[in-house]
This record gives structure tokens, C-alpha cells and sequence, in this order.
């Protein structure tokens, strides 16, 4: 048993903190803050990363990885967020997926420039009636000649635009069950006929609604085999959802440190306070721990069954329950935003407090995430 | 980061669990509830030729030389058979602290004897009104005469005193403006004159007492640490014992998540096993959860103090969190289990019972967090 990172381990980490210490700027934190996505600072952050091999240290060396350990993943994805660096790296999450499971061509042609940085792909599952339920998703793909003919619509699909690739769950085959009609195409998305509109939610976060139509994609870009989609797409989603919380930590960090300075009298009159933030540091730790306990499980030969939903299923509501009890801790000056004069932390808070919602929706319901975990313990299903 | 038992370990919780699975059966654990000892001193007896009682001591005192990491893989196991007796008391509440802070002739006379199952010890640290787990709350007093020291006072919930044969007395020695100085700690044989004990009736199924002082002396050779100065002494012990019943506490959430993922796939209503209705199965997650972030916050905190690291903090996370999932756990696992969990003869009742003792044992959950926030620079004026 060892609660510690292996020397390998701890130098990655620290090489990566010292780096994001250096190279997160103003422009990076003020594009993540801002919640459009990955602008040109991020994307210069990103191609940075990835030239040192550090966006995906556990691919082996061939494709742009460093052979580390799947844990030494988990600690990049956690300096990042913390650093506030752009976050999700869906492309990331995806490429694990190809790496895995994909054909070869493909691999050879996505691998290395996502592990450079270089390029990057969205998550394009959810339609507006295809959401819990991923597998009656409607956009279909028609065989014609060398390539397919994609039609209909994709929601929230929030990397998409800056993203230059397109993950999509297509029906092939609208006869068979619904499970196994499905198809996965890796679509560019400067493809003719596509069309990108942003969606904003209540934080001011952009996601996109896809349109298309007519869009011709050539037969080799098909990931999975004809019809066999379904599994590619659970194994993609699967990744993202059992990361640390990073950036979570760096909002307890950062109001810990507003408490202790300029915050004072709201502890030292409101003995509460000090309570719940024991609670939260608390929380927020165990959660790290099973978050981290999920990677030290893959990499020591371990199967992981319920460990894994159960951290999204976890995490999701902490955040809400973070920034709710944040927000009772401000007070009044809770609801003040982003510009306001008074407010404090420049509004992150109650940016976050809106956005938390979010949290347990995105990447599997969590609800479908305790089902699964529920099935995973052994509970019958009928 | 590895969360794998070593090869010993996993031979030492195989062991343990067929020694209680064979010699320690739910009905043991009801009959001896009612039972006023509380414990059976034939498997006390055996448990120490086992080793269990010497674990984690050096072997020049008849221990087995393992480590706080080890002895929580056994502790889990008690935990999961819901052993009674006096063993947490023993070890961590007589042992450790002796073994830690005892003089070379201490620790060549009563380690032994736990070793070898001759000694029980436990300690006496709460008292009647202030009931808390702070300086300011120790009152019994501990007067200087002769050549020792002359107790007075009265003891509240100090676990197994009845069958102890040493009682560690956190004791005032000096009055001082500050509460923290002034305390230390006495090894007193519980065989003195002047001692009444007084068994509690609890919910939970252990054995705790009041202890009365009167005029009980003291020679100065049993003074565990220095004079004065025992309240740093007080608060490690509360920190590994508290750590002891987290282990505890751990091997008895996973038994109930085990025995309740069981019963709502075989209690069958409305043509279905219950397990498929979705509101049983979030109870079933909660439980996992729980029980789980329980089991990793309180191994680390055996780790760390395992390999020579600061454990504090984590220790008091651990007896924050787990104290108050294991209350949570087995809410939702009696609720899982609906009639038949609320009936006394059933093994759920138990667990229940348990979980409410041990979020009460050195410090509830806000207690541990305020020793968290004082690590987190949140200093009360």
C-alpha cells in the first residue's frame, strides 16, 4: 500500500508545475475565465504541452507520449485545471480512445498531432432528443460509394468550435436495434454543409448546436466498425469522467486564501464558516483520493468497475454543493457578477455557482452515473 | 500509488477473518452484549496467542514488531464481525501511548502483559457536565502527596474500566491560565482503593463506565510522560485511537454494503427483486461511496503514520468523515433492508447501533474538524 506518487511520478508533476507556473499567463487564465473556449493563448498552451509530451504522458513514445504511467495523466489533468488552463481536453480524452480500440490508419493520422497539441476534436454525441439516452441518437450516415452522407443535428457539443475534428455517434443503420446501428466518424469540420451556432448557459458558457447537411465524409474516417459504434462511444466518455478535480481545488485554494486576508471577519464572526470549509477540504480530498485511486487501479493490473462512474457520480454534486455553501458564506455579495464593483474574487464565485449546475449533466447524467455504478456493485437490473 | 495489501497483510486479514468467522458469530456478539464482562476471556486469551494483542510491539516485549498499517487491516476485520471486548481500548488507549511515551521500566512491565493477554488497559479522559475532549474540561485532581499523588474525582464513559486492569487518568496537577498546562497522565491499577466503577447501559452495545476517584493514590513512577505536561500526550492518544475506530468502523461499512447489495437482490416485491428499483439502488451507491472514501482517507492516515509522516490532519479528516458515513451507511442500509432491519435479532440493528458508538468515540465529526480548521490557519480567537 502507498499513498505516495512513484519518483517518476513526482518528477512529472513537478516538471508540470513548474511549467504551468511559467507558461499559464494572463491570456490563458482570462480565455478560461471567460468560458468561450480554447482561444489563442490556450492553443499556444496547448502546442506547448504537447511538444514537451506533456499533454499525454502515458502513450508510448511513438505517438507523442512518454510511456508513463496512466496516474502521470490524471496529474497533468489536475495541474492543469488547477493552473487554470484550458479544460476539457476532449480531443485528448478521444485520442485515448482511438489509441485503444481504433484501426491502425487512423491512429497514424490523428495520434501524434493530438498528442502535439497541434489539432484538437470535439465530443459530438447529444442530440436534442438523444441525450441520457446516447443510443437513439438520429443523425444518419448513407453509404454512398466511397464515402457517407451525413444528415441532421448535434447539441451541446461545447468544443466544437475551435475544436478541428468532430467525434461523432451516427446511425448507420436505422433497422437494426438501436444499440447496434450506431457508427463513430472522425468528421473535419470545415466539411462543406456543416454549420456551428453557439448556445450560451446561465454562467455565460459557450456550447454549440451542430447542423448537417449533405456533409460528404470519406468511408476511412469511420472509427469503429460499421455498426459497431456503440462500444467506442462508452470507452471515449469513460476517461474524462474519473478525473481529479483540479480546478475545484484551486476555487477552495483561492477562497481559503481570500478568507485568511481579506475575508477575515467572515469566519472570525461566523464560527460556520470555518466548519464547513473543514468539511469541504474534507471532501474535496476524499474525492481526489478515488479519483487518483481509479488510475492506481488501472496501472497496478487492477479491474475497475464501479470505482470509476462513481467518481463523476461523486464529483458533480460536490461542485454544486461547494459553491452553494461559497455563496451562503459571501452572503449578500454572493450575488453580485463578474464587473460589479463589490464583488469580490471578480465575480469567479458566483460564475462558478451558476455553472455548477452544469456539472451534473455533462459527460453522463448523474443519475446515469449512479445507475451505472448500481450495476457495476451487482444490483439486479429487473 | 497503490492501494493493494502487502502479501503479509492479506495473510493477516484471511486469518483473521476465518478466526471470526468461526469463533465469533453474530449470536457471540448479542449474548455478550448482554453479558456484563462483555468480552470472553477464553477468545481473549486466544487472540493474544494469535499475536493480535502484541501486533504492532517490539518483540523484546513478546510483540509482533508490525506496523499501525497492519494492525488497521486487523482492525477492519473486527470491525466486519463487530468483535467484542476491550481490544481498541487495550491497545491504542493502553498500549501505544505507553509504548510511545512510557519510561523503559513501563514499557518492560505492562507491554508483556497486553502481549500476552495478562493486561487490559484503557483510558479515562471525559467527565461528568463538560463532557468534551478538551483541557479545559479536565477537572478530576491529582494532589501531590508523599511520595506520589492522591486522585479525586469522577470518570465518565471510559470504555471497559470494569474489566480493566490498568485505567490511564487524565488528571489536573496544576491550575493554570492556560487549560493545556497543568494535566498528567496517570497509570492507575485499577485494583486500587478508592476506585468505584459504575457500568453504563449503552445503545451501542459496549461496555462503558463512570469511574469514581476518591483518595486513590498514585506513586509518582506511574505518571506517563512528565508532570504537567501530559495534554499533548492526551490529544496523540485521542488522534490514534480515534484512527483505530476509523479501521474499525471501515471493515464494518463494507460489511453492511455487502449484506445489503445481498438482501435487495433477494427481497422480492412486486414480482421483482427490490434492487432493480432505482431508489434503493441510489441508497446502494451512497452506501459504496461512503463506505469507500471512508476506507482511503482513513488508510492513508495509516499509512502516513505508518512510515514516519505527518498524520494529523489526516487523521482528523478520517475520524470526521468516516464517523459520520458510518451513520449515514447504515441509515441508508437499514432503510434498504425495511422491516426486517429495524428488528432486534437482526444483524443490521447491530451495525446501526455501532455506527452511532463510533461517531461519538474521541470526538464527533465537528470536533475532528475543528482540529481541520485549525490546520487550515483558521485559528479561534
Amino acid at each position: 500500500m502507498d499513498f505516495e506518487f512513484t519518483p517518476e511520478e513526482k518528477d512529472f508533476q513537478k516538471e508540470v508545475r513548474e511549467f504551468m507556473d511559467r507558461e499559464v499567463n494572463e491570456g490563458v487564465i482570462a480565455e478560461t475565465e471567460s468560458l468561450q473556449g480554447a482561444g489563442p493563448y490556450s492553443k499556444e498552451l496547448i502546442r506547448k504541452l504537447g511538444s514537451r509530451r506533456m499533454l499525454t504522458p502515458s502513450w508510448p513514445e511513438e505517438y507523442g507520449g512518454r510511456g508513463l504511467t496512466v496516474m502521470a495523466d490524471s496529474i497533468f489533468m489536475y495541474e492543469l485545471t488547477y493552473h487554470r488552463g484550458p479544460f476539457p481536453l476532449d480531443g485528448v480524452e478521444i485520442a485515448r480512445c482511438l489509441l485503444h480500440m481504433g484501426p491502425e490508419h487512423l491512429k497514424k493520422r490523428f495520434l501524434l498531432p493530438v498528442a502535439r497539441g497541434e489539432i484538437d476534436v470535439a465530443l459530438g454525441y447529444t442530440e436534442p432528443d438523444a441525450g441520457s439516452d446516447l443510443a437513439s441518437v438520429k443523425l444518419r450516415a448513407v453509404e454512398d460509394g466511397d464515402e457517407y452522407i451525413l444528415n441532421g443535428q448535434k447539441i451541446y457539443n461545447t468544443e466544437a468550435h475551435h475544436c478541428e475534428y468532430h467525434w461523432i455517434l451516427v446511425r448507420t443503420d436505422p433497422d437494426a436495434p438501436k444499440h447496434k446501428g450506431l457508427s463513430i466518424f472522425i468528421v473535419d469540420l470545415n466539411s462543406p454543409g456543416i454549420t456551428i451556432r453557439p448556445l450560451y448557459t446561465s454562467s455565460g458558457l459557450r456550447t454549440n448546436e451542430v447542423f448537417y447537411e449533405d456533409v460528404r465524409v470519406p468511408k476511412e474516417n469511420m472509427v469503429s466498425e460499421k455498426n459497431g459504434g456503440w462500444s467506442f462511444a462508452q470507452n471515449a466518455l469513460r476517461g474524462g469522467a474519473g478525473a481529479p478535480d483540479g480546478a475545484l481545488r484551486q476555487r477552495f485554494d483561492s477562497w481559503h486564501e481570500y478568507l485568511l486576508g481579506p475575508g477575515r471577519d467572515i469566519w472570525q464572526k461566523n464560527p460556520w464558516v470555518t466548519d464547513e470549509m473543514a468539511n469541504y477540504y474534507i471532501a474535496l480530498h476524499v474525492h481526489d483520493l478515488l479519483a487518483f485511486r481509479q488510475s492506481a487501479m488501472v496501472d497496478n493490473g487492477m479491474p475497475v468497475t464501479y470505482e470509476g462512474p462513481m467518481i463523476p457520480a461523486i464529483g458533480g454534486p460536490l461542485r454544486k454543493a461547494f459553491f452553494h455553501a461559497v455563496m451562503r458564506m459571501m452572503g449578500p455579495y454572493g450575488q453580485l457578477a463578474e464587473g460589479s464593483k463589490w464583488v469580490p474574487l471578480e465575480g469567479a464565485m458566483s460564475r462558478d455557482f451558476l455553472d455548477s449546475c452544469r456539472q451534473t449533466v455533462i459527460h453522463g447524467a448523474n443519475e446515469v452515473q449512479k445507475i451505472l455504478v448500481a450495476r457495476a456493485l451487482g444490483l439486479s437490473r429487473k | 500509488m497503490d492501494i493493494r495489501l502487502s502479501e503479509e497483510q492479506e495473510m493477516l486479514k484471511n486469518a483473521a477473518r476465518d478466526f471470526l468467522t468461526e469463533k465469533c458469530p453474530k449470536t457471540l456478539v448479542r449474548e455478550l452484549e448482554k453479558d456484563d464482562q462483555g468480552y470472553s476471556p477464553q477468545m481473549w486469551q486466544e487472540i493474544a496467542d494469535l499475536g493480535w494483542l502484541g501486533l504492532i510491539f517490539p518483540e523484546k516485549y513478546g510483540g509482533g514488531d508490525m506496523s499501525f498499517l497492519d494492525l488497521a487491516v486487523l482492525l477492519e476485520e473486527m470491525g466486519r464481525a463487530c468483535f467484542p471486548g476491550p481490544f481498541l481500548p487495550t491497545v491504542t488507549l493502553g498500549g501505544l501511548p505507553i509504548l510511545d511515551f512510557g519510561t523503559e521500566d513501563q514499557q518492560q512491565k505492562y507491554l508483556p502483559e497486553i502481549a500476552s493477554g495478562k493486561a487490559i488497559f484503557t483510558t479515562a479522559i471525559l467527565e461528568p457536565g463538560d463532557s468534551k475532549y478538551k483541557a479545559a474540561s479536565i477537572k478530576v485532581k491529582a494532589a501531590a502527596d508523599n511520595d506520589g499523588y492522591v486522585l479525586n474525582g469522577t470518570k465518565l464513559f471510559v470504555p471497559d474500566a470494569h474489566v480493566a486492569d490498568y485505567i490511564l487518568c487524565v488528571a489536573r496537577t496544576k491550575d493554570s491560565a492556560k487549560a493545556e498546562d497543568g494535566i498528567t497522565i496517570f497509570i492507575v491499577d485499577a485494583g486500587s482503593p478508592g476506585i468505584t466503577t459504575t457500568l453504563l447501559k449503552t445503545i451501542g452495545g459496549d461496555k462503558q463506565c463512570e469511574v469514581a476517584f476518591d483518595n486513590v493514590k498514585v506513586p509518582e513512577g506511574n505518571i506517563l510522560g512528565k508532570l504537567n505536561e501530559g495534554w499533548s500526550i492526551v490529544q496523540n492518544i485521542i488522534e490514534r485511537a480515534a484512527l483505530a475506530k476509523c479501521c474499525e468502523m471501515v471493515g464494518g461499512m463494507q460489511a453492511v454494503l455487502e449484506m445489503t447489495v445481498e438482501y435487495a437482490n433477494q427481497r422480492v416485491q412486486f414480482d421483482r427483486p427490490i434492487a432493480s428499483f432505482q431508489l434503493i439502488q441510489e441508497h446502494c451507491v451512497n452506501i459504496v461511496i461512503d463506505a469507500d472514501s471512508s476506507r482511503m482517507i482513513t488508510y492513508e492516515a495509516a499509512w502516513r503514520l505508518s512510515n514516519g509522516l505527518p498524520y494529523s490532519m489526516e487523521a482528523a479528516m478520517a475520524k470526521a468523515w468516516a464517523g459520520d458515513a458510518y451513520v449515514r451507511v447504515t441509515t441508508l442500509a437499514s432503510q434498504v433492508h425495511g422491516g426486517v432491519g429495524i428488528m432486534e435479532d437482526h444483524d443490521m440493528t447491530l451495525y446501526f447501533r455501532r455506527a452511532k458508538a463510533g461517531e461519538l468515540f474521541l470526538g464527533d465529526a465537528r470536533f475532528h474538524r475543528e482540529a481541520v480548521a485549525r490546520g487550515l490557519q483558521f485559528e479561534t480567537v
